[in-house]
């Protein structure tokens, strides 16, 4: 996989591989809450003050619903525009949809550590290459979706 | 009977409502230090050597203050860095 910064500022990635573009086809759906945990640590209390953790409930939480929502969203779509080329996927992440898939990168992440329980300990562990249980494909896709956003951050910090 | 009318007490009060409250921010094992860095920067407006002093006091200590003012501006600032998924906390900054 190639990736570059395109005309735009935006990043284009080229020469995608099946199975990695497959992952990025996951991306939206393991941002999706389906355990407590994951609920959790979307929307954390902002304090102990009960009062201001239900206003914070009826209040914030939709509106930070909405924003991730809108996220992978776009993600989504940008890439319903990827395009293939000699057996691998080329896509282009305008700058503009940087944030979206900022997001949605670290809603990923973050619902695939809580769900599994990941610690630190394993997110540092080598992965073989092999991948052969689901743990080791697991920890494999956090990986990649943590160096597409490390690149991601280069290119939006500078 | 209650002096709530008394002038030490309604100073007293004023002085909790205008008391100022901190923003901490708390370690997760899964936000990179980077992005934690270009939040700082985007929301709290820091240069870039501040936003990496406290992401890294956040990732060795566990926690940073990252704002000190006005209840409504600090609950304002953690629903940003809510936001963007960071572990964001107010809570009364002690009085001196």
């Amino acid at each position: 996989m190639k990736l570059k910064e395109s005309d735009d500022g935006g990043i284009l990635l080229e020469e995608i591989p099946p199975f990695l573009f497959h992952l990025l086809g996951e991306i939206s759906s393991r941002a999706e809450i389906k355990h407590p945990r994951v609920d959790a640590r979307f929307f954390p209390d902002p304090s102990e003050d009960s009062e201001l953790i239900e206003d914070w409930k009826s209040l914030v939480q939709p509106e930070l619903q909405a924003i991730f929502q809108s996220a992978r969203e776009t993600v989504r779509a940008d890439l319903r525009g990827a395009s293939e080329r000699d057996g691998s996927m080329s896509l282009q992440i305008p700058k503009p949809h940087g944030d979206a898939w900022l997001s949605a990168l670290n809603q990923a992440r973050l619902a695939m550590v809580e769900e599994a329980g990941f610690g630190e300990k394993d997110m540092a562990a080598e992965v073989p290459d092999d991948l052969r249980t689901p743990r080791d494909a697991a920890l494999f896709q956090l990986g990649f979706y943590g160096f597409l956003q490390e690149c991601l951050v280069r290119m939006q910090g500078d | 009977m209650p002096l709530l009318d008394s002038p030490e007490i309604a100073a007293r009060e004023y002085a909790l409502l205008d008391a100022p409250w901190n923003v901490v921010v708390h370690n997760d094992p899964v936000n990179l230090m980077s992005y934690v860095s270009l939040i700082f920067r985007r929301v709290l407006g820091f240069s870039r050597e501040k936003a990496e002093a406290h992401m890294l006091e956040v990732h060795l200590k566990g926690r940073s203050i990252v704002w000190t003012g006005p209840r409504e501006k600090a609950e304002f600032f953690v629903q940003q860095l809510h936001g963007h998924l960071l572990l964001a906390t107010i809570e009364r900054a002690p009085q001196t």
